[in-house]
């Protein structure tokens, strides 16, 4: 068992450079990579970072067995030491963490591999740092999905993406030169759920990232769209309008077995489910206008969750089993924002503001931060704020129309 | 406007005269079967009638019944020989002015019997994605449902909804969303 409890307000980081080994080019850019990028993901999982001008002061010093002293006299309770070099193209690098008043490292780290993506390194560096904390699991190898139409050839075409949770490394996941929208992670991190106009009408398909191959879950029957996978992988919920209206379905992940949950005349939408499975939120505007709905996942005990506003829509269940609340679109004074209901107090707050349209919320697997897509005529680009609604930044996805973020789970299961 | 539908443009304003002619009765081929636009080859009942020396029947492509004689819709989602109709903020109802639109789309689909026509419901960037989605559907089927009621064949008609996803003016003013909420008409044949 550890002895050291990292987290809460009580820790600071110190992040120093990291160290080349070799004072070539490649080991030099490697290591401005991974200082630069560790400390925006540990910034991001809210660790407080001594700051730069405070570690300028520390004596010249070998980082592999520091003079904890130094760095109690900043304030730092924590340190992360570093050193890189890239050899014949491969990056090896070496990270420790210490405890400083402990005055001793804790964790010590060897990662070698290609070099061509230093901050995959960082990212899984963060990822182990967070492991050791009381503030939950860390995100920084986690993968947004979006939909762009940076390569439409005629601006009407939308494929998905996948991008790192930071914005960066963004790979095209569809190429059929249609519609495609409304990407859904599987929970174990290997396809998306979509909607696609291949075939005309919107179906359902999922695409298995890794393999390149691509099948329909629905087949042609009415419009199908906005999939939404069970937390055990094993069921999709979708919208169907097979029976005339738009309904909630459910069927098994390979799309058998369909089965219809709702029966209004109003139009019944954005199926997501509970993180026990066990209930499905969704939007109808069978009362007027939309509202979010909740019922148990055999259609039964159908409550309305939300009063405030004439039209909430969209919802988003905070994965995190602690925060028990409810993202969703919510249109405010004129214009659409993310907003949160807690389930207990049924207190909303507004997480965006003046962003143009904001919507499409999807939560982190940490249910500590949440993307959505904000913009006005045509320009729309992704989002991420933390639950409080204190930060909100706009990721570097790239060209085009960015949009209908899915904020997937850790690094795939093999 | 793309590169391909100018082209196609290009090509229908190329082959009108000759679709024309052939619809008026060439002198070497005239079409002895009706063609769909019926009137201008006088009378349906004139299908076996040889005229001026050219053969006494011609055959007819076994997928349309009634000639190739109407434009179809540009396959870029625009255009085709059918007016859009627009919608109210998050309506579905059809006005007036829709109505009048959809009796006239009537006439002319109720006279090309081999036209195909999918119903395509759009809406403005305002409301999720979903949301737009389940309403363009709606859009979709209650102008469907209104040319059924005029007496065209529901078999004929196709929904489809492409919500929010296909603007036809990006634009952020009211004067754009309400261009954007719309049924459109994909003809085929």
């Amino acid at each position: 068992m550890r002895d050291i409890i990292i987290g809460g307000m009580s820790d600071r980081f110190a992040v120093p450079d990291c160290a080349p080994r070799k004072g070539d080019e490649a080991s030099n850019v490697a290591c401005r990579t991974l200082t630069e990028v560790l400390r925006n993901d540990l910034k991001f999982e809210s660790i407080q970072l001594v700051p730069d001008n405070l570690m300028a002061a520390i004596p010249p010093q070998n980082l592999d067995a520091p003079n904890y002293v130094d760095w109690q006299g900043i304030n730092a309770t924590m340190l992360v030491t570093m050193r890189a070099w890239v050899t014949g193209g491969e990056l090896t690098v070496e990270a420790k963490l210490h405890a400083v008043n402990a005055g001793k490292a804790i964790l010590a780290k060897r990662y070698a591999g290609k070099a061509d993506n230093p901050r995959f390194f960082a990212h899984q560096l963060s990822d182990e740092i967070m492991a050791l904390t009381n503030i939950g699991k860390g995100v920084a190898r986690t993968k947004i999905a979006f939909v762009s139409n940076r390569d439409s050839e005629n601006g009407r075409t939308k494929e998905l993406y996948i991008m790192d949770y930071d914005g960066y490394n963004p790979r095209r996941i569809t190429v059929n030169k249609d519609i495609n929208i409304t990407p859904a992670w599987s929970p174990d991190g290997r396809s998306l759920a979509y909607t696609s106009y291949r075939r005309k009408s919107p179906d359902i398909f999922l695409a298995s990232i890794f393999e390149g191959k691509s099948s329909n879950l629905t087949n042609g029957s009415g419009q199908n769209f906005a999939p939404s996978f069970s937390p055990d992988g094993k069921r999709i919920a979708y919208s169907s309008t097979r029976g005339g209206n738009s309904e909630i379905w459910v069927a098994n992940a390979d799309g058998s077995g369909p089965r219809k949950l709702t029966s209004s005349p109003g139009l019944d939408t954005a199926p997501v489910w509970s993180p026990t499975g066990q209930e499905i939120a969704f939007t109808s505007d069978r009362a007027g206008t939309p509202q979010i709905y909740v019922m148990d996942s055999e259609g039964l005990n159908v409550r309305r969750l939300t009063n405030v506003g004439n039209w909430n829509d969209a919802p988003a269940w905070n994965p995190a089993k602690q925060f028990s609340e409810i993202a969703y679109t919510s249109r405010i004074e004129g214009g659409f924002n993310i907003a949160i209901v807690d389930f207990a107090t049924r207190q909303v707050r507004q997480i965006t503001e003046g962003r143009g349209s904001c919507e499409y919320p999807s939560w982190a697997p940490s249910g500590r931060h949440l993307t959505f897509a904000c913009g006005r005529g045509g320009k729309w680009q992704i989002g991420v704020a933390d639950r409080d609604g204190r930060s909100v930044t706009m990721l570097p996805a790239g060209p085009g129309k960015n949009e209908q973020p899915d904020w997937g789970p850790g690094p795939a299961l093999q | 406007m793309t590169r391909r539908s100018r082209l196609l443009i290009a090509l229908l304003v190329l082959l009108a005269p000759a679709l024309l002619m052939s619809a008026c009765g060439g002198k070497k081929r005239g079409p002895a079967v009706a063609t769909g636009s019926g009137s201008s080859t006088g009378s349906e009942s004139g299908t076996e009638q040889p005229v001026d020396g050219g053969p006494d029947i011609r055959s007819v492509d076994p997928d349309s019944a009634a000639g190739r004689d109407f434009p179809i819709s540009d396959p870029s989602g625009e255009g085709g020989p059918l007016e859009d109709i627009h919608f109210q903020y998050d309506q579905a109802d059809l006005t007036d002015q829709a109505r009048a639109i959809l009796e006239r789309n009537a006439q002319w689909i109720n006279a090309h019997p081999a036209a195909k026509v999918r119903v395509e419901g759009h809406c403005d960037e305002r409301g999720t994605v979903e949301y737009n989605l389940a309403l363009g559907e709606r859009r979709a089927q209650s102008t469907r449902e209104y040319l059924v009621s005029l007496g065209v064949a529901a078999d004929r008609l196709a929904t489809v909804s492409y919500g929010k996803e296909r603007p036809l003016d990006t634009g952020a003013s009211e004067s754009s969303h309400a261009r954007n909420r719309r049924a459109h008409f994909a003809v085929s044949r």
